[in-house]
């Protein structure tokens, strides 16, 4: 039975035509590839030369079935700068992520899909994400004091043993070792090549650390030259901030350019602000070692023995000058005693000579008074026995003695007849 | 050369002598003992001196390129 109709009866439309008039409808409703701005959380991201990425609602359950999910898509030719400028500064899409795109509806009919065509990316709401996670990071590794716990690894006095987390090749690694190998110092590096960019770099990273914090290096330096936010990304990673806090060697960053501060710079023992101020530091390290203890010291050496030898010198050239002066001295004070006693010995001669003189006239005078000649003179006689020895007294000769009596003019021989004393 | 000691003990030595003329205690028996005994002492100093100056000359270029090296 058919059932009648009052009104003209829809046409019966093709796929094709349904799709046209799906997407007429649609481009009616939201214009012609008309730009709106839709928010959401992202739930699946694909990447294949184009990107297809699945918004739900922010906050809603992925176990919930019934949640509305937007097909977007970016075509490779769109995808690729706003990639790059993505990658620029430290970006990925991933899921659980907050975004906004910029695009418009479109219909697929091949694939009986209504979706969703990216033109843009809002990168300011994504930064601002970004950031306030790195932040959140920071404070996290802060709240631990795992910012602060190379900084007090204590650091050799000559680090030569250099410990270098690198690419080989790139421009930092080559800044960086062409700085120590232009120095004077022989320092032994001890390079873990790692990817220093990208997403396995972090870790290799952290595993180039950790071997060479085994190995037994006087510092580990995490060198990187400049590249966009997103190059860097990796010296931002948790698990980088933590090997460079566990690790026991300090740690040292050369990363990036001026103005690049990443969270391994926070964590990182010493801070380079590029590669080769890095290089420029160890170096430095070693040269104010060596001119510490080596160059100063040398010098030192180099003056006190000059000065000993000058000093030593003199003392010779004047004990030799001094001696020859005291003998000289010695001998003409022997001179002058000589002379001086030769003439103080002819005055005392003198002296005593007329003294012995003087003495002898007296004496001769005084001798005179007691001449026995004056006494004959005077009328006394000597008379002597026959030995001529004078006799004093009647008991010096005796009866019938021969004896001599001297008179002032001549003798008188006589004999002795009689004696008689005094009295 | 005769035994002199060392360094110090030389000086010590000839400053004793020195010092023995400069107070006047040496006799004329004793000048020629003790000039002949210091000219012994300070030619050996002079002698080692020499010797050291010799071998700090020989070493001095090779502590300069120490303090020159760049």
């Amino acid at each position: 039975m058919e059932l009648e109709s009052t009104s003209e009866p829809e046409p019966v439309l093709e796929v094709g035509e349904f799709y046209q008039l799906m997407t007429a409808q649609l481009e009616a409703a939201f214009g012609r590839r008309h730009p709106h701005w839709v928010r959401g959380e992202i739930a699946k991201v694909y990447e294949k030369g184009h990107v297809y990425i699945d918004l739900v609602d922010a906050g809603s359950a992925s176990s919930d079935t019934k949640r509305p999910v937007l097909n977007t898509h970016c075509w490779a030719t769109q995808w690729a700068p706003i990639k790059r400028k993505l990658g620029e500064d430290a970006v990925a899409l991933k899921p659980g992520m907050i975004v906004s795109f910029l695009g418009y509806v479109d219909v697929y009919a091949p694939q009986g899909k209504i979706g969703f065509t990216i033109t843009q990316v809002d990168v300011q709401s994504l930064l601002g994400d970004v950031a306030r996670r790195r932040q959140e990071l920071i404070a996290r590794l802060r709240g631990e004091g795992l910012l602060e716990t190379n900084k007090r690894v204590e650091l050799a006095a000559v680090p030569l043993r250099v410990g270098l987390v690198a690419s080989p090749g790139t421009e930092g690694y080559n800044d960086f070792t062409g700085q120590l190998l232009n120095s004077r110092f022989g320092f032994e590096v001890t390079l873990v090549k790692t990817a220093v960019q990208g997403d396995t770099a972090p870790a290799q990273i952290v595993s180039a650390i950790e071997a060479l914090d085994a190995h037994g290096v006087d510092i580990i330096c995490l060198v990187r030259g400049g590249g966009s936010k997103g190059d860097l990304a990796c010296f931002d990673d948790e698990r980088v901030a933590r090997a460079i806090a566990r690790a026991q060697t300090p740690v040292f960053t050369g990363i990036g350019h001026t103005g690049d501060e990443s969270i391994a710079d926070l964590a990182a023992h010493t801070v380079a602000i590029t590669p080769t101020k890095l290089g420029e530091e160890v170096v430095a390290l070693v040269d104010n070692w060596y001119e510490r203890r080596i160059r100063v010291p040398t010098q030192r050496i180099l003056d006190a023995t000059a000065e000993i030898l000058e000093e030593a010198t003199e003392y010779a050239a004047e004990r030799r000058r001094t001696m020859i002066f005291a003998v000289r001295d010695r001998l003409r004070a022997e001179q002058r005693h000589l002379t001086t006693t030769r003439a103080n010995l002819l005055t005392h001669s003198r002296h005593v000579l007329a003294s012995a003189e003087q003495l002898l006239a007296s004496k001769k005078q005084l001798l005179g008074a007691y001449d026995p000649k004056r006494r004959l003179a005077q009328g006394w006689s000597i008379v002597t026995d026959e030995g001529g020895r004078v006799v004093r007294r009647l008991s010096d000769v005796h009866v019938g003695a021969q004896v001599s009596v001297a008179l002032s003019d001549g003798r008188i021989d006589a004999t002795v007849t009689q004696m008689n004393g005094a009295g | 050369m005769s035994n002199i000691g060392d360094w110090k003990q030389a000086a010590d030595e000839l400053d004793a002598i020195v010092a023995s003329f400069d107070e006047g205690e040496v006799s004329v028996d004793d000048l020629f003992a003790k000039l002949e005994r210091a000219t012994e002492i300070i030619e050996t100093l002079e002698s080692r001196l020499d010797a050291t100056r010799a071998k700090v000359e020989e070493l001095t270029p090779r502590l300069t390129r120490v303090i020159d090296s760049e």
